[in-house]
């Protein structure tokens, strides 16, 4: 499966048109410059008047931080999930410690490790109180090296309209920071949770790679970004796989 | 009744009277044994960074805390923690005595004033050349593992004794090496088991302070790469101290009130009472400025040393300047510096201690009673503020004959 660039311009179009067709039917998506526009249009009217998702995160550790952002979508009301996506399930990250907050701030969901909580997705105002209050995760360093780690989402936490699948989930880590990959994650998985990809039950396998390059395919969602040293290219962040074999429970 | 009858014999030459409680033995910063009975002080101002001279707003607050802390050790085993050791690692200091040397070489600063150590400073400010972060490492290890001081740094602190004795303050080890009780790792390993710091180094963030429990908003205090700031500093040196104390009484300035709020709640989990006591600058012609810009040039401890010492003796300096520091200006910040009230006020003092002008002396006052009814509410520590105005009213009666000696001259 070539992830070729006009493949990763398809897949980067087909977002904005799913979260936005009323906006994307008078954008031009043909470009990697045209999509950065279309994002940034998009972006800005979903600042006055979008969702915003908070996530404290007081420690990170990847497979952890991809069960509980699964678990917090999965627990998000779907049409709450799909309003949130409008706003490309726009998410800001801060640092910060949940257990000492929970008296001033209601969150939505808890890691069970305490790890990070998140609040929302709702109106902006809803969390000025907790971004007053705390810090933009500050994460420059690159992700530390892991083996291959599988993630299975609790069944317990929701209902469940198929079979468990397996899945693997590539995350790309070559000039990617730990702030970089929760952005590129956090959306890959909540609107893979939205699509019916991902539910309770499921297991994915976290596998890191510098680059996701000559991947067998197919993948179920990509995560496409701008490649910063390469104005006008485009560059996968993460990919989510077609069910594997031994799908089921 | 107005006043003493006989003259306070204490104007007038003679060598400085040991006013100063000694420093206490042992473990310097460790409170001593208690003696029954007496609880334990500790004093925790803000230390003001060797790399410039003291202002009006300086001598205020030093002056400040020196009466409180002769007051109260009267009444209680008082440590006066002020450590400039503790402080050198701060990029204002490290980031001066680095460019100094990378600017000027090997220079002789002993016989530099602190005037022209101030411009110098200015001059570091102004260039606004970001210190590489390797270049402050040697510095970093000089100070902590050998207790090195730059000679700059070192000029101005031995300028600063000289003030000190001059103003009869106490000094609290000004040239002495007094490293804090503990590394920024062994603060954090403290702190984090409580839930009060939140380390995100491991990800490339920095250090932060959480008392966000309390509803106070996360402080950076080092950076990724471990740097501390001041606040860091102040960490490593009370966390280690404060838990022998029954209060601790941290003074600073209030433009520092949310770092000190900080340091109030996180102290304060570690057990002994800390209160904050703000105390305001001194505005020059209505405005509050730094040193950055050179905010002492004219007004300078030294200089204003210099002007009333031609025309006034020791002890009316020493009492003159408390009673305008605290006294007339009192804790806030609204009075622009007034040489001519300041100079009025050493007038006063010279009245009072030839006998006239001041309060009244009961006869066979009891200077302990005296100073615990000065004490602000609920506190060990005697109000410095509520004890100089006293001096001011006339109808009061005041143990003057002790307590000028004690705590004023």
């Amino acid at each position: 499966m070539k992830l070729s660039q006009d493949l990763l311009r398809a897949e980067a179009a087909r977002r904005v048109q799913v979260a936005r067709p009323d906006l994307a039917a008078g954008l031009d998506l043909s470009t990697a410059a045209a999509l950065a526009e279309a994002h940034a249009r998009i972006q800005e009217s979903a600042d006055t008047d979008g969702l915003l998702a908070v996530s404290v995160v007081r420690r990170f550790e990847l497979a952890a931080w991809t069960r509980a952002t699964c678990e917090f979508a999965i627990g998000t009301a779907p049409e709450r999930l799909a309003a949130w996506r409008r706003s490309f399930s726009r998410t800001i990250f801060l640092a910060g410690n949940p257990d000492n907050l929970g008296d001033r701030f209601r969150f939505d969901h808890i890691a069970e490790d305490g790890s990070a909580a998140w609040a929302g997705p709702a109106p902006a105002a809803a969390s000025a109180g907790l971004r007053r209050l705390l810090k933009l995760f500050d994460g420059s360093r690159g992700l530390p090296p892991r083996p291959d780690t599988p993630v299975r989402i609790p069944e317990a936490i929701g209902p469940r309209h198929r079979p468990p699948v397996r899945r693997k989930l590539y995350v790309a880590t070559a000039g990617s920071t730990v702030a970089d990959t929760l952005v590129h994650l956090n959306h890959l998985l909540v609107e893979a949770v939205l699509d019916g990809l991902l539910a309770p039950g499921d297991t994915l396998t976290v596998r890191q790679l510098p680059r996701l390059i000559g991947l067998p395919g197919p993948y179920a969602a990509l995560r496409v970004g701008a490649e910063p040293e390469h104005p006008g290219r485009l560059r996968a962040y993460a990919c989510l796989t077609g069910e594997t074999v031994g799908a089921g429970a | 009744m107005t006043g003493t009858a006989e003259p306070i014999p204490l104007l007038g030459g003679g060598p400085a009277p040991s006013h100063a409680p000694a420093a206490l033995p042992g473990v310097p910063g460790a409170p001593a044994a208690p003696r029954p009975g007496r609880p334990r002080v500790l004093l925790a101002p803000v230390t003001v960074t060797p790399c410039k001279p003291l202002t009006p707003s300086h001598l205020k607050g030093l002056l400040w805390v020196d009466v409180m802390y002769r007051a109260t050790a009267r009444l209680a085993e008082v440590t006066y923690r002020y450590s400039p050791t503790t402080y050198h690692p701060t990029d204002q200091t490290l980031g001066f005595w680095e460019y100094l040397d990378h600017t000027l070489g090997d220079t002789d600063y002993s016989r530099l004033t602190e005037e022209e150590i101030g411009e110098l400073y200015v001059g570091y400010r102004a260039a606004g050349r970001p210190t590489p972060v390797s270049a402050l490492g040697p510095y970093l290890d000089a100070i902590e593992h050998h207790g090195w001081v730059h000679p700059a740094g070192a000029r101005v602190l031995e300028l600063w004794s000289a003030q000190y004795a001059r103003l009869g303050m106490h000094d609290p080890g000004l040239v002495e090496h007094q490293p804090p009780g503990m590394a920024l790792d062994e603060v954090l390993d403290r702190l984090g088991p409580l839930g009060l710091c939140l380390d995100m180094r491991e990800y490339g963030g920095p250090v932060y302070l959480d008392a966000t429990r309390y509803g106070l908003p996360l402080r950076q205090i080092a950076t990724a790469r471990g740097r501390p700031n001041y606040l860091a500093c102040a960490l490593r040196e009370l966390i280690p101290l404060v838990p022998g104390y029954d209060e601790v009484v941290l003074l600073h300035d209030p433009e520092l009130g949310p770092d000190y709020q900080l340091l109030q709640r996180v102290l304060s989990a570690l057990g002994p009472v800390v209160r904050r006591v703000p105390v305001g600058r001194v505005p020059i012609d209505g405005r509050i400025r730094s040193a950055r810009h050179g905010d002492w040039r004219g007004h300078s401890a030294g200089a204003l040393l210099e002007a009333l010492g031609a025309d006034h003796e020791d002890a009316a300096l020493r009492l003159g300047t408390r009673l305008y520091f605290i006294a007339t200006l009192g804790p806030g910040d609204q009075q622009s510096f007034r040489p001519d009230l300041l100079r009025q006020c050493v007038i006063r003092a010279e009245r009072m201690l030839s006998g006239h002008g001041g309060p009244a002396d009961p006869p066979g006052g009891d200077l302990t009673g005296f100073l615990a009814r000065q004490r602000a509410p609920h506190a060990h520590a005697v109000d410095p503020y509520r004890l100089t105005s006293g001096l001011l009213a006339r109808r009061r009666p005041v143990p003057l004959h002790e307590l000028l000696p004690a705590v004023f001259l």
